[in-house]
């Protein structure tokens, strides 16, 4: 019989983080007028996915999951459809992020798959805005704050989601994870 | 491909990213100006053009910021703290008190979403109504307010790119 790519204990750990990610997203209100602030939880929990289930492909599935969650929710200022794909692209550009650097425990990679996930979110908001004949940014350094907002914010998470995974390590975690697989 | 290489490849890639957004928004704030019509004052890209009773009197720019007092309240749908500029203080800085009366209609439009709001001049100018502007993620704006017409997301008007004020 064929093995499946994805194994059913491994499935419901990715569904469980997906429906994290939009619990989170409604729960944890942080007070910071600063554009992509959400993606110091966001991108952990999307580091810590990667590292729970090592395999390509689990993050954009996280990703996915958790998008037509958040757009049934009507979750987001832009639309289901923008919220689908900004959803997705996160795990999406984790993955792709993954593929190149590897290791998401390595906290040089951790930051930087936080960043490139997070920036994926950022490029769908920014092109279906241009796509759709959005206005100019009123200030007109209101790129450039949203840019750098979405990289410091994603650059936490990735650095929070590493520490959380080199924690799960030493509380041996992964060694119970593989008696369970 | 030693680990080094890759870290130095992905930080390229950021870095590309960063610049081709940067760059195309440049390109079309260069590229966005119109010339203004005889005897009307010109925009500034990015500037939400404001009409009264047919007429450009002005666009809201940025420098006007810096003349404006930020408001702030906390949004009884989803409780999060929105923070901007009241639309009376807005309208103020281009059109004379004495041309508006409490039926002035004003209509806040968004071209890109297809969305409108229209409030009465009496209910932008009541404090606690919070009519007001906040900045979006991408630096455009987005009225929003307290009152029951534009309380939830649906309502408010995401990327505001028009004024209009009509006194009967």
């Amino acid at each position: 019989m064929k093995e499946r790519y994805f194994s059913t204990f491994q499935l419901i750990l990715l569904a469980l983080l997906a429906v994290l990610i939009v619990v989170a997203k409604i729960a944890l209100r942080l007070p910071l007028q600063v554009p992509g602030h959400s993606g110091l939880f966001w991108m952990a929990i999307i580091l810590v996915a990667a590292g729970v289930v090592r395999k390509p492909g689990a993050t954009s599935l996280v990703g996915l999951s958790s998008g037509i969650l958040a757009a049934f929710l009507n979750m987001g200022d832009f639309g289901a459809l923008n919220t689908l794909l900004s959803y997705t692209m996160i795990g999406v550009g984790a993955d792709l992020a993954l593929l190149l650097l590897r290791d998401p425990e390595n906290l040089v990679v951790a930051v930087l798959v936080g960043v490139i996930g997070h920036m994926g979110k950022f490029l769908v908001k920014w092109t279906l805005g241009a796509l759709s004949g959005a206005p100019l940014g009123f200030v007109a350094l209101g790129q450039v704050r949203a840019v750098v907002g979405y990289i410091v914010f994603g650059a936490l998470g990735g650095l929070l989601g590493g520490l959380t995974l080199q924690a799960l390590r030493r509380a041996g975690f992964f060694a119970y994870l593989a008696e369970k697989r | 491909m030693t680990q080094t290489t890759r870290i130095l490849i992905a930080i390229g890639i950021v870095i590309v990213i960063v610049t081709v957004v940067l760059g195309v928004e440049l390109l079309r704030r260069q590229t966005g100006s119109s010339p203004a019509a005889v005897g009307e004052p010109t925009l500034v890209p990015g500037s939400i053009p404001i009409y009264l009773d047919g007429k450009l009197v002005g666009g809201f720019q940025p420098a006007d910021l810096e003349r404006l007092e930020k408001a702030s309240f906390i949004e009884p749908a989803e409780g999060k703290k929105q923070e901007g500029w009241l639309l009376r203080d807005v309208l103020l800085l281009y059109v004379d008190a004495e041309k508006l009366n409490p039926g002035s209609l004003i209509t806040v439009s968004s071209s890109s979403r297809g969305k409108t709001a229209q409030v009465t001049w009496a209910e932008a100018d009541e404090p606690g109504n919070w009519v007001m502007f906040d900045l979006t993620n991408r630096g455009t704006l987005k009225l929003i307010s307290a009152l029951e017409k534009l309380s939830t997301r649906d309502q408010w008007i995401q990327d505001a790119d028009k004024i209009e004020v009509v006194s009967p």
